[in-house]
């Protein structure tokens, strides 16, 4: 027998290289889903009522609890960041339009020319044909109150000087995460939170 | 020459674990870990805690441990770089000479500064899956030529005498080669497929991305029957023709990877695309590739010994 023939060790090297990795890989990997899972619970929403577009109906985190939601606050004369947080704000809604489980909201800041009409023609214009992303309207000073107390937001100055964020509520009322509506990285972690979340769906 | 076989040795199976390294960067999906490029949210050393990133970088985007990954990555990568040139430098320094040696170890250095250049596009693609592809094509690119670096030390210095293969072993060697690599690129394109579809549908289970892509996964799967037994038979002709200690150990390793091989591929496909299994299945398919090349340049070396 020559030398060379002894045992097949580059396999064994091999098969034992990749059980230890292996190994190693489903921790780290178990580690990584374990960090993503963990969305802190940053607030909760106590009632409150707007009144929506598309129905002239009364929505609030009571009637939209057991979906997952994402609220930002708009006005739809709005030239500055508003078209870039309406195409985001889009594609998600035609992302997860199929599944059901997730609610959009976007919450008028100048309800005196955002009227009802006002709005459902500028869901119109954003391709918006279910309740699936619905528009809310309500008086400025309820309005300014829902962000500040509720979703712990700056109003100084609406409608100019709405925030652009999007906010991520959970099935149970309760903020998760906060996201520059403006940034497509944002949009990225928004969506993986969505994901997240919805694992948490009953 | 001795010395610089084993570094050259010792880089290649560095490579290879950078290539596990970076696929685990991929299934933990930590590729986004640090937003920014070559630094971690906007530091060397990525953030301990979140009071630590600058203002100008979203937060929300931070999350410790798939930095961390994300940036051992870059950190192996860096350190894997620099003993590729190393070897670069090496073989100009000793041996600019035998041009067998030069060329491609010169070739490695300038691929792998591409492939860290390329490493920043997959992160400010946001993880576009054929830019994804390409970074581990390159890689396997690198690997090769490390390869090939490897084993002309190797047969400069190894006391092997040549085996006496029939000139057919060569060409079925050469066609489970190029077998192997078509199969890495379907797999690639599969992977592309699922993720493009997890993309589209985010909340889709994994059999029914399977069941969608349809074609392509039935291909791969075929194709890589095919080439377990294509690894069967040259690694039977190989070994029962008294071989060389290194096409020895090859035979062996190329039979039984590609044994493995399926196993792994059975395995994604009943459930459900475990993340480590599609690791290991990516990094075999690496190493497969490897000691098929292995083997070709062994028994090119030893014809011409003969």
């Amino acid at each position: 027998m020559s030398p060379g023939r002894s045992y097949p060790k580059m396999l064994i090297l091999i098969v034992i290289a990749m059980l230890v990795l292996g190994t190693l890989a489903a921790l780290v990997v178990s580690q990584a889903n374990r960090s993503r899972s963990r969305i802190p619970v940053l607030g909760e929403l106590t009632e409150f009522e707007l009144t929506a577009a598309h129905n002239g109906e009364l929505a609030g985190p009571e009637s939209l609890k057991g979906k997952i939601c994402v609220y930002d606050f708009i006005f739809t004369s709005c030239r500055g960041p508003c078209p870039v947080m309406a195409v985001n704000m889009g594609e998600l809604y035609r992302l997860y339009k199929g599944s059901g489980k997730i609610q959009f909201a976007s919450i008028s800041v100048d309800p005196n020319r955002d009227t009802l009409e006002a709005l459902n023609e500028y869901a119109e214009l954003q391709r918006v044909d279910d309740d699936g992303w619905i528009f809310l309207r309500g008086p400025l000073e309820k309005v300014a109150e829902i962000c500040e107390e509720q979703f712990m937001l700056p109003a100084e100055d609406l409608p100019g000087g709405h925030t652009t964020k999007f906010i991520l509520v959970d099935h149970l009322g309760r903020i998760r995460s906060y996201h520059d509506g403006l940034s497509e990285s944002s949009m990225e972690i928004l969506q993986n939170n969505i994901r997240q979340l919805a694992k948490e769906l009953p | 020459m001795r010395a610089f076989g084993r570094f050259a040795i010792l880089t290649t199976v560095a490579t290879y674990f950078l290539i596990f390294m970076g696929g685990l960067v991929r299934v933990s999906g930590a590729g986004l870990g640090c937003p920014d490029w070559p630094k971690c949210f906007g530091r060397w050393i990525p953030p301990l805690s979140i009071n630590q990133i600058p203002p100008d970088i979203d937060a929300a985007a931070f999350n410790l441990t798939l930095a961390w990954i994300e940036y051992i990555n870059r950190l192996f990568g860096v350190t894997v770089g620099l003993l590729i040139l190393a070897v670069a430098i090496w073989a100009i320094a000793r041996y600019r000479s035998n041009l067998r040696i030069v060329i491609p170890a010169v070739l490695a250095a300038i691929l792998t500064a591409y492939q860290g250049w390329q490493g920043s596009q997959v992160v400010s693609s946001g993880l576009k899956p054929i830019i994804v592809s390409v970074h581990m094509i390159i890689a396997l690119v690198i690997a090769g030529l490390m390869i090939y670096i490897s084993i002309q030390a190797y047969y400069r210095t190894a006391p092997d005498s040549a085996g006496k293969y029939p000139k057919k072993s060569r060409l079925l060697t050469g066609i489970l080669l190029l077998a192997a690599l078509v199969q890495v690129i379907i797999g690639t394109q599969l992977r592309e497929a699922i993720e493009n579809i997890f993309a589209e549908s985010p909340l889709i289970s994994s059999t029914e991305v399977l069941f969608r892509i349809g074609g392509l996964t039935f291909i791969h799967a075929i194709f890589g029957i095919v080439i377990m037994f294509l690894a069967f038979v040259t690694s039977y002709r190989l070994l029962s023709r008294d071989p060389s200690s290194l096409i020895w150990q090859s035979g062996w390793t190329m039979a039984g990877l590609g044994l493995l091989q399926i196993i792994f591929g059975i395995v994604l496909f009943l459930s459900g695309i475990p993340p480590v299994v599609r690791l290991l299945h990516m990094w075999i398919s690496a190493l497969l590739f490897g000691v098929v090349l292995i083997t070709y340049f062994a028994l090119k070396n030893e014809r011409s010994a003969a």
